[in-house]
């Protein structure tokens, strides 16, 4: 059975990607770090509309889980392999420089960039085997442009941004695909707080864009005719920064 | 499973994978110029090291395979393979 993991799938921009590979045939393993109930609704609307999945609890800042979690999934699960992997999970904690604490620093490059790291190293041995894979990273308009305030978020992007580059050479010639996508402001908990009418009248579309946009471009990248696609980072910012 | 024999599925395997005549896999051939590897070209070989022969594969594990002879021997050794 082909699986697709949705890391930070329970909320915002996860659960829409969730949903969308549900919508793609994949059954969908559900990741999340500490919000069930949230998870839970996704997976239910999930198994609502006709497809398939499970919670798979883990926090992606956190090696020594990862490795309990999904090395332990993939143990137990010999006739299902992960086809499509979503690096999505980020956290953001933002300050300016000048005061930025060392573990606002240390928390949100664990999540995003060491979460790349362990996560996908995890999951790409069966993809190297079976020749195919396609592995999504969710980055950041931060992480391109860099935003005042976000110094660790933009560094965390960035390097991810980085690794994408890096990795998609690697790998390449066995087919699999590493892509990135930037969303800029999307409605989300994350953007919660931030005036849409003033931020929108920057936007080229003049309005914030939506979890399901950036789960569509999602969906593209994670397509089986993406093939000729890699290294690539995608930016879903109504045309905000190109 | 004798050595020839396991000898015989490893060149099968690299056959495949490198798409090279088998007749130029000699125990005493360089590896790495035969199958012409370069750095990336070494993914392929772990899969199919790992993948065939169910074995954990280190990049130090390199440094002492130069030719076909020190390939098969790590293989043997390393893997579960039992020679009779």
């Amino acid at each position: 059975m082909k699986c697709a993991l949705v890391t930070g799938g329970s909320r915002g921009i996860g659960r829409a990607i969730c949903y969308k590979m549900a919508e793609m045939g994949y059954y969908v393993l559900v990741n999340y770090k500490s919000n069930a109930a949230e998870a839970d609704k996704t997976l239910v609307q999930i198994i609502e509309n006709g497809g398939g999945g499970e919670l798979l609890k883990f926090d992606v800042a956190d090696k020594t889980d990862i490795k309990k979690v999904l090395e332990g999934w993939i143990e137990a699960n010999t006739g299902k392999y992960i086809e499509v992997l979503v690096n999505n999970a980020g956290i953001k904690d933002d300050m300016l420089m000048m005061w930025m604490k060392d573990e606002q620093w240390e928390n949100v490059i664990k999540t995003s960039l060491d979460g790349f790291f362990y996560v996908t190293r995890m999951v790409l041995s069966d993809m190297l085997v079976r020749k195919y894979g396609r592995i999504v990273n969710v980055v950041s308009l931060s992480g391109l442009k860099g935003l005042p305030g976000q110094v660790n978020y933009s560094a965390a992007k960035a390097g991810v941004i980085g690794a994408t580059k890096a990795l998609a050479q690697e790998v390449g010639r066995r087919g699999i695909t590493v892509n990135a996508v930037a969303p800029g402001f999307i409605k989300t908990d994350m953007t919660e707080g931030l005036d849409e009418k003033e931020l929108g009248s920057m936007i080229p579309v003049k309005r914030f864009g939506t979890p399901e946009e950036v789960a569509h471009a999602v969906g593209f990248l994670a397509s089986s005719e993406a093939t000729y696609i890699t290294g690539e980072i995608l930016s879903v910012n109504g045309g905000l920064y190109s | 499973m004798q050595r020839e024999e396991i000898i015989e599925k490893i060149n099968g395997y690299l056959a495949d994978e490198f798409e090279i005549d088998p007749d130029k896999m000699r125990p005493e051939a360089n590896l790495r110029e035969t199958l012409d590897l370069d750095s990336l070209d070494y993914i392929d070989l772990v899969v199919v090291i790992e993948s065939n022969f169910q074995i954990k594969v280190k990049p130090e594990d390199f440094t002492n395979i130069v030719t076909f002879e020190n390939f098969y021997d790590y293989v043997i050794y390393n893997g579960k393979e039992e020679l009779v």
